[in-house]
């Protein structure tokens, strides 16, 4: 048996060896990323200056942009601003793109974990009603969800959301933020319920199908023959071994909705990430989108591997290496 | 007794002419605090306090911080002076002299004088931007603080509404002893309302300036404008009351809206028209009678009808109705399949040909505006394809002039027609007439006219007969003169918007 301290040590190796390892994959997304950019048609400065641009004109704010510098050198200087801790000023508002990434990240982060939290809220007790008896009404029910759910498009469901909560019966804001954390609070549940409608027919699937494989096991079969009671075996021995794969699942889709949450977004006006990633995309905002895309990289790296510590966490099989 | 009597009469005489008096005048003083704070709701983000970069995401907020000498009257047909009290010209054409208001304050509390003028309006004619438009200016002088010389270089008609444009917005000197960056991150301005946070990507908001030189005004405590991207969650904020002003809601939502209890909608007439550009360097195109039939083959009214819900108007001319000098008896072509037919025989294309419309992706009106156009084409033998380009690059395309046909649109930025006529028909515009490779020398001629003409009568013979030429020679088929749309929640009153697009809200309230 190991001793805490190993444990402990051999986290933290792991941890440092994925830090490690997530370094060539942000350079070669910022070598992707730059070089898709600059290959887009169009041109920042004639956002800037608009319908009165002429090409006089947007030869002078390219040079002041400094995006009529050779390709390479401009990356060269994109990568020693990042090396000094920089990724660069908009060329839109002229702001700092670390401050515009940090300021959304309020609005992206509390979005992410309220639909996170919601799609379990949704998801543990349906998957426990189906599994608790295999092919009953409530089963059926239950298997149901997951082909309604993953067919509406986050779209309407969000403006479903507001007509029925938002103006029919004006329980929460129809879109923003507020300026406070209670109204945040208030902001934030229809997003994260949007999120979580289309986030929890994918873990009541996962779920379900992990609880079912369990219940049949041999050692539920020893517990029941013990006398133990059903719920006492599910919470303590089925739940939690189901939980093992479904963390899996969840780590990877919440990768995957750090980069889709914009349409969640924009129909409820959250100025978070993915907006911030779209409207710099439209205007050519070219430092933007190299940070934001980084961004985007470190925290699809970093989810993963917490879900990978937070996998080992709760299965003692997996060992770190 | 007696006189004590008469003292009680005169001591009541005098409280009930006090009360007659005093009370109206505290509760005017209650009346005219600012109150309310208004919300609006916007598909445009801000970007950014420097006049000389504002575009229409930027331009109408920075109009309620600063302000021009001059001011675009509400028909969009004249200006007004604003921080000046008068202008006029000499009789050389070119020395113009501006007297200034002497009442007016900017927002810290200090005086604006013939100081800043000259700062701001030598500043705006540097620019990058919008310097264009200050070309004529020669010099500016201040030969006292509340008098400037202008001298322009040659005789220049459109000074007075040169200088009511948001461009040459009066800043104080020297950016107030702060550079650039920081003064437009904290601008100073005379207008009614000041900054009070911004928000990049979510909102702006600006509280009433204690210093504003028209007594009362502004009569709201803040305004917000957030940047609400999808146009069903700015009519659901609207309607759900966490916005006051909607603005820009698609015109097909104008029906539903009107129908909402406590909402108002406002069509305004714009001083802006959508055209079908035509690339004359194209060879085909080149003919002037292919270029007429297809402007004949442009069905303007279902364009209206399906576009913009019947809500904007057939246009007829390079110039909108509401811009000064328009002439509504130019001949501009309209849609006439028989006269299409017949314009297309007498050209080398009397078989037909194949040719290309470039739009923007995504962009529901271009899409339905194409889809008209090549139904109507297909009619007198022409096979029009569409391409759909993302917006920036469809721009990029039309600069480059790599397109045969595309759609295309101006928004007048002040009252005289000589900025669209410049920029669209002049090689001082700098844009072959709008990227089309269009030429005529009569028509430059007489822009050149209007421009160094003071008399209206004169201009508007330059003018007219620009108009007439240019939809002879049908370089473009000018197709809607679209509306200005903004709903509103019905306590909110006094808000207008001219044709230049812009609004007054230190006459809003809310109530």
């Amino acid at each position: 048996m190991k001793r805490t301290g190993d444990i402990a040590l051999s986290y933290l190796t792991y941890v440092g060896k994925r830090l490690l390892q997530m370094l060539p994959v942000l350079f070669g997304i910022s070598v992707a990323v730059f070089l898709i950019v600059h290959s887009i048609p169009g041109d920042p400065a004639d956002v800037l200056l608009g319908q009165n641009a002429t090409p006089e004109k947007i030869k002078i704010i390219n040079h002041v942009l400094g995006i009529d510098r050779p390709l390479i050198v401009q990356y060269f200087n994109f990568v020693w601003d990042l090396l000094h801790g920089s990724l660069g000023t908009s060329f839109y508002n002229k702001e700092s793109v670390t401050s515009l990434i940090l300021g959304r990240l309020p609005e992206t982060g509390m979005l992410l974990a309220g639909g996170v939290i919601l799609s379990i809220l949704i998801a543990l007790p349906l998957s426990i009603l189906a599994a608790s008896k295999r092919g009953a009404l409530r089963d059926q029910l239950v298997r149901a969800i997951p082909i309604v759910g993953l067919g509406m498009p986050q779209v309407w469901v969000g403006v479903m959301l507001i007509l029925l909560l938002g103006l029919k019966y004006p329980l929460f804001p129809v879109g923003g933020f507020g300026n406070t954390f209670p109204d945040r609070l208030r902001s934030i549940f229809l997003p994260s319920l949007t999120i979580a409608i289309l986030l929890a027919p994918i873990l009541i699937r996962s779920l379900r199908a992990s609880m079912l494989e369990i219940l049949d096991s041999d050692y539920v079969l020893t517990a029941r023959a013990k006398g133990i009671s059903n719920a006492r075996i599910t919470r303590v021995h089925v739940l939690r071994n189901a939980l093992i794969a479904s963390v899996t699942v969840l780590g990877i889709n919440i990768a995957y909705l750090v980069g889709s949450m914009v349409v969640v977004e924009r129909v409820f006006a959250i100025a978070g990430t993915g907006s911030l990633m779209i409207d710099a995309i439209s205007r050519r905002d070219y430092p933007i989108v190299q940070g934001v895309t980084l961004y985007f990289a470190f925290v699809v790296v970093i989810v993963s591997l917490i879900t990978d510590l937070i996998h080992a966490a709760l299965d003692p099989r997996v060992v770190l290496k | 007794m007696a006189t004590r009597k008469k003292m009680l009469v005169a001591l009541f005489a005098a409280l009930a002419v006090a009360s007659t008096v005093v009370l109206p005048l505290s509760a005017n003083a209650a009346n005219s605090a600012p109150k309310g704070d208004l919300i609006f709701v916007r598909n445009q983000d801000f970007a950014t306090f420097d006049p000389d970069l504002a575009q229409n995401d930027s331009l109408f907020i920075q109009e309620q911080v600063y302000e021009p000498l001059f001011s675009n009257l509400q028909s969009g047909k004249g200006v007004v002076p604003w921080l000046a009290k008068s202008g006029s010209v000499a009789k050389d054409a070119v020395t113009w002299t501006i007297k200034l208001r002497t009442d007016i304050k900017f927002s810290d509390g200090t005086p604006m004088t013939s100081a800043d003028v000259k700062f701001s309006l030598d500043r705006a004619t540097a620019g990058d931007g919008w310097g264009f438009l200050n070309t004529a200016i020669g010099s500016v002088s201040t030969p006292s603080a509340d008098t400037v010389v202008i001298k322009t270089k040659f005789p220049w008609a459109p000074l007075l509404a040169d200088l009511a444009s948001f461009s040459n917005s009066i800043l104080k000197a020297n950016f107030g002893g702060k550079t650039a960056a920081e003064f437009f991150k904290a601008p100073i301005g005379t207008g009614p309302f000041m900054l009070d946070s911004w928000v990049p990507g979510t909102e702006i908001k600006l509280v009433a300036n204690k210093n504003y030189w028209q007594p009362g005004k502004p009569y709201l405590n803040s305004v917000t404008w957030k940047y609400v991207v999808d146009d069903n969650t700015r009519e659901f904020m609207l309607k759900g009351g966490q916005a006051d002003i909607n603005e820009e809601p698609p015109a097909n939502s104008v029906a539903s809206l009107k129908a909402s209890p406590n909402i108002k909608v406002g069509v305004f007439s714009a001083a802006a028209s959508n055209y079908l550009a035509f690339n004359v360097k194209v060879p085909a195109l080149s003919d002037v009678h292919v270029r007429r039939a297809i402007s004949y083959a442009v069905d303007r009214a279902s364009i209206n009808k399906v576009v913009f819900s019947g809500l904007g108007s057939v246009s007829n001319s390079f110039l909108a109705p509401s811009v000064n000098f328009y002439d509504k008896k130019t001949p501009g072509v309209q849609f006439d399949l028989k006269k299409a037919a017949a314009e297309l025989k007498k050209s080398k294309y009397k078989k037909g040909l194949k040719l290309e419309l470039l739009i923007r992706g995504g962009n529901k009106a271009h899409e339905a505006t194409a889809s008209i156009v090549q139904a109507s084409l297909k009619k007198i033998g022409i096979t029009m394809s569409i391409k759909a380009q993302e917006p920036s690059v469809q721009r990029a395309t039309q600069k480059a002039m790599n397109y045969q046909m595309t759609l295309t649109a101006w928004t007048m930025d002040i009252v005289d027609p000589d900025e669209l006529l410049t920029f669209g028909l002049s090689p001082e515009g700098g844009t072959n007439s709008y990227y089309t490779n269009y030429v005529n020398k009569k028509v430059i001629a007489a822009i050149k006219k209007g421009q160094v003409n003071v008399d209206p009568k004169v201009r508007q013979a330059a003018y007219s007969f620009v108009q007439k030429q240019v939809a002879e020679d049908a370089f473009m088929a000018f197709t809607i003169n679209p509306p200005y749309i903004y709903a509103w929640r019905s306590n909110i009153t006094g808000f207008n918007v001219n044709p230049m697009y812009t609004y007054h809200m230190e006459d809003v309230k809310k109530n």
